[in-house]
């Protein structure tokens, strides 16, 4: 009875903790976005961003009637769940070496190493990959050098490759940030209890490993979804302008043509798509977390 | 002033927007507005420094080197003979912001930026001074050439010619004339600019006028897009400046300014000035709705660019010619072979911008899927 | 330990193919920073790389400018002010929803979540209509822009403190609880050793992301004082120049020491831990 009673206690006071945030969420997101979303449902015209509580659908019928646009909703998508399986691959192995390597100053490197990387601007970072990925780039001429390629050089920058390269050097940090924790966090009795039954390493690794670490998996899916899905900067500097996705869009429409509601009604489709890719999170995560210990 | 009066001020000020804009498209920009509107005292400045009690008045202008320059040379100075403190807003793109504010709550009191922008600006709003209404209130502005004032809506203080840049030491024979970004062998080599950057804007008017029948001649121009694929598309000039550096390009679109500053430092690079001779230019322009403090200083400041000395300064520092008469060039441009006269400016080209904006949701949308591939 | 643990200790080494995986990805992502480094401490004129010789001499150009040290400092203070500010925040709805049930729950997270799933320059653009239509005196502030940093740091401060309280055992709490200790203390002393990892954890994110925030920032700056982002594209878009480089070097600089003082405080591996369901 007490538990029962204390239990009910709990979200009274729970309640009063989450206040200010809910709060400071509830002015600054929730009204602002509100205004966005009716914005979009107003007539467009030039030089207006205040909300004229319209209702017309005007926008979405333009934005759902042309392939430009609703082709770079797909794009958008298709180009953040690449990037995010990509980074998977390439993240999951580098956040189980740290995870498994037990000296510390080797481990507290590797975390450092990882933490610069993240903090390289975006723009310097621009140079940086031009020197490596560009035609007369450190790569092409690598290849030029030994003979695989001859004059024509690879095309790794200023088109799709450029801006899957550029977002998955981007979301690296946060895949191998969301893993390493989880991956250490295993109980390693279970490990080491598969391997005295005889488990290689590789059995361990998929079948206790990666399942254990699957809330760390789909934290990371959906944390580099999300920031590869909103780029703009990334497809900007690094598509040639020939990926054109929806930020992209957006961008256009509000910051050089002035038709905010337009550009409104972009942001509300890819607030739509986001919502939905994080319901199926949930329903990924409740499943994964149903089946842990 | 009190917040009591000041507040009459702006009722007055938004009864009067209508009858106040709709009068000056009847009777012209000088006489009819200014006599009518509640504060054509305050659009008088008399030319001469004044203390203006620690206000700030904020102004867009580019940033980086741009801005150091112009703090050490115009701004510091300003804000002690006025007692004002100048905003800075550096964060391309302004339009935006003044948009959201509307006219009436200008996001700036003063600017510094493409006539492309200002024009486009122009169009959504009333929200700069008339060339006239500047001409009235600007003593340096009398010395002006007569082109500074061709947008009606600001004063272009300096500006300089459109040109390829290309790499000396890898493009041989050395190309000749506009056409020459055409050929095959600079196939994935040039590039020019992304359709929002005025230089892209200006590129496709001249391209539209040499391959077809005028500047306007929209199949001419979306043709030689197509016909420059493949080719690399920038976002900026500091880009561009770049990727000739690296020889990821071996000749873009460029203007003058920015070549000569690149050749200072080193690179093997050359410029091909356009025939046509479009200019680029950097004009000033004043919210005609700002509170009358701000507005005389923004007055005050656009005043202080065109002075000659400040002119001669940012040309020996940008390669940047002059729109004063009475501006000294320096001797970086004069050995270039660049005159401040009469016939210097004699074929210069300042591109039809409100042709241009007639017309931009169809070349932005064409030319896009000609980029896209 | 027995003999037999020992050997498969040494043999629960990390399989090749993974190590050569982590490998590559160190490379990919470590790469364009050497070239930024390198190219911040040339010796020539202009920026290019390789550099023809090396040379501090750009690094005290930065030290010098008028644009890129006052922008660092700024971004700086902005990103201290930020983590703070969204550490709290987030933290405390973090506990909030791990400790209450109640329908649409799920929802809610989601919800919370939503700042990260926008562009940034939407949020941004938002923010500036709200603060001009809405006269609360926030636009073109700095307390506007902390707003829009704080948007989009707390997710991830929900995140790490979330993946810290998910294992985290109530009936501890409970018991203190019962033994007559007041809630503020069972807070300190039980709770809030067990999720600190998750709480300094979130506090580098939000670190981390503020400091490199372009997007929110983009309509939000105040004139005058630019983030380092900010500054940097503003002066690149005009000339690429190797003080930009140099900024560059010292951001990184700036993480690797906070750290490596990071890294006496508490094993930097207990960082690396997000769950956001």
């Amino acid at each position: 009875m007490s538990a029962f009673l204390q239990r009910i206690g709990k979200p009274g006071r729970g309640a009063l903790l989450a206040a200010p945030g809910v709060f400071f969420f509830a002015i600054f997101f929730v009204v602002p976005l509100v205004s966005l979303f009716l914005l979009s449902l107003d007539k467009p015209s030039i030089g207006n961003a205040s909300v004229q509580w319209m209702f017309d659908f005007r926008n979405f019928e333009r934005f759902f009637g042309r392939a430009l646009y609703y082709e770079a909703a797909i794009r958008s998508a298709g180009l953040a769940a690449l990037v995010s399986a990509i980074t998977l691959v390439l993240g999951y192995p580098l956040a189980f070496l740290i995870a498994k390597t037990t000296n510390v100053r080797r481990n507290t490197t590797l975390m450092i190493l990882v933490l610069c990387a993240m903090q390289l601007d975006m723009v310097i970072r621009l140079f940086g990959l031009m020197v490596l990925m560009g035609d007369v780039g450190i790569i092409n001429e690598f290849l030029r050098w030994i003979g695989i390629i001859g004059d024509e050089p690879l095309p790794l920058m200023y088109n799709f490759t450029g801006v899957v390269v550029g977002l998955v050097q981007f979301s690296l940090p946060f895949m191998v940030l969301s893993l390493v924790g989880v991956i250490q966090g295993i109980n390693p009795s279970l490990e080491e209890a598969a391997r005295s039954l005889g488990a290689r390493r590789w059995q361990t690794f998929w079948k206790i490993t990666v399942p254990m670490s699957m809330p760390g998996i789909l934290a990371g899916l959906l944390l580099v979804f999300a920031i590869s899905f909103s780029s703009y900067v990334v497809p900007t500097l690094m598509g040639g302008w020939k990926v054109v996705v929806l930020p992209i869009h957006i961008f256009q429409q509000v910051a050089e043509l002035g038709k905010w509601q337009f550009g409104a009604a972009i942001a509300v489709v890819m607030f739509a798509i986001s919502f939905l890719v994080m319901l199926i999170y949930q329903r990924a995560a409740a499943q994964a977390s149903g089946g842990r210990i | 002033m009190s917040n009591g009066s000041k507040k009459l001020v702006d009722l007055k000020r938004r009864g009067l927007l209508k009858g106040g804009a709709a009068a000056a498209v009847l009777a012209g920009p000088v006489s009819l507005f200014n006599i009518n509107h509640v504060w054509s005292q305050d659009v008088m400045w008399d030319g001469q420094p004044f203390d203006a009690g620690g206000a700030t008045i904020r102004i867009n202008e580019w940033g980086g080197f741009w801005q150091e320059f112009m703090q050490k040379n115009a701004i510091d100075e300003f804000e002690k003979t006025y007692n004002c403190k100048v905003a800075y807003d550096s964060s391309f793109p302004w339009f935006p912001k003044y948009i959201a504010g509307g006219p009436e709550a200008p996001a700036f009191h003063m600017g510094n930026w493409n006539l492309n922008e200002i024009i486009k600006l122009g169009r959504a709003g009333d929200f700069f001074l008339s060339t006239d209404e500047l001409k009235e209130n600007l003593p340096n502005a009398a010395d002006c050439w007569d082109f500074a004032f061709g947008s009606g809506l600001g004063i272009t203080w300096g500006f300089g010619q459109y040109a390829h840049v290309w790499r000396t030491d890898l493009v041989d024979p050395a190309p000749v004339g506009f056409k020459s970004f055409w050929e095959d062998r600079f196939a994935d080599k040039r590039a020019t600019y992304i359709t929002s950057n005025g230089l892209f804007m200006t590129f496709f008017m001249t391209a539209a006028a040499e391959f077809g029948s005028g500047p306007d001649d929209l199949e001419a121009g979306f043709e030689a897009m197509r016909a420059a694929m493949p080719m690399k598309i920038s976002d900026f000039t500091g880009n561009m400046q770049t990727l000739v550096e690296r020889g990821e390009v071996q000749m873009g679109v460029q203007w003058e300014g920015e070549i000569f500053l690149q050749m200072d430092k080193g690179i093997a690079v050359a410029p091909l000035t356009w025939e046509k001779k479009p200019i680029l230019t950097q004009t000033h322009t004043v919210s005609r709705y700002s509170d009358p403090m701000e507005k005389k200083l923004a007055l005050a400041l656009v005043n202080t660019k065109l002075d000659p000395v400040f002119q001669n300064k940012a040309a020996d520092t940008f390669y940047l010619r002059p729109s004063n008469k009475k501006a000294e060039l320096p001797e970086r441009l004069t050995n270039k072979g660049v005159t401040n006269t009469a016939d210097a400016l004699d074929g210069l080209w300042i591109p039809d911008w409100n042709w241009y904006l007639d017309n931009e949701d169809e070349i932005v949308e064409t030319t896009n899927e000609i980029f896209a591939g | 330990m027995a003999l037999a643990d020992k050997s498969i200790r040494r043999e629960a080494a990390v399989p090749f193919v993974l190590k050569l995986l982590a490998i590559m990805a160190l490379i990919l992502l470590l790469a364009p920073v050497v070239v930024v480094i390198l190219a911040g401490l040339n010796s020539g004129d202009h920026l290019t790389f390789p550099p023809k010789g090396l040379s501090l001499r750009w690094v005290i150009a930065f030290f010098q400018s008028d644009a890129f040290l006052p922008a660092y400092l700024f971004s700086l203070v902005l990103a201290v002010v930020t983590m703070i500010i969204s550490t709290i925040l987030g933290t405390s709805i973090a506990l909030f929803l791990a400790r209450t049930e109640f329908r649409g729950k799920q929802m809610v997270r989601a919800f919370f979540m939503a700042p990260l799933m926008l562009p940034g320059i939407v949020l941004g653009l938002a923010l500036y209509l709200f603060y001009l239509s809405s006269g609360l005196g926030l636009v073109r502030t700095m307390p506007g822009l902390v707003i829009g940093h704080v948007l989009v740091t707390c997710p991830y401060v929900i995140g790490t403190v979330n993946a810290a309280l998910v294992g985290f055992d109530t009936t501890l709490e409970e018991a203190a609880r019962s033994l007559g200790a007041k809630p503020l203390k069972t807070f300190r002393a039980i709770t809030l050793p067990v999720i600190s990892p998750g709480i300094i954890a979130g506090s580098v994110f939000s670190f981390i992301v503020s400091f490199g925030q372009f997007d929110v920032s983009l309509f939000l700056t105040p004139p005058d004082s630019n983030p380092l982002p900010i500054a940097l594209y503003s002066s690149l878009r005009y000339t690429f120049e190797p003080t930009a480089a140099a900024a560059g070097i010292f951001a990184i600089f700036l993480v690797v020491v906070s750290m490596l003082i990071t890294a006496k405080l508490t094993n930097l591996r207990q960082l690396a831990n997000v769950n956001f369901s």
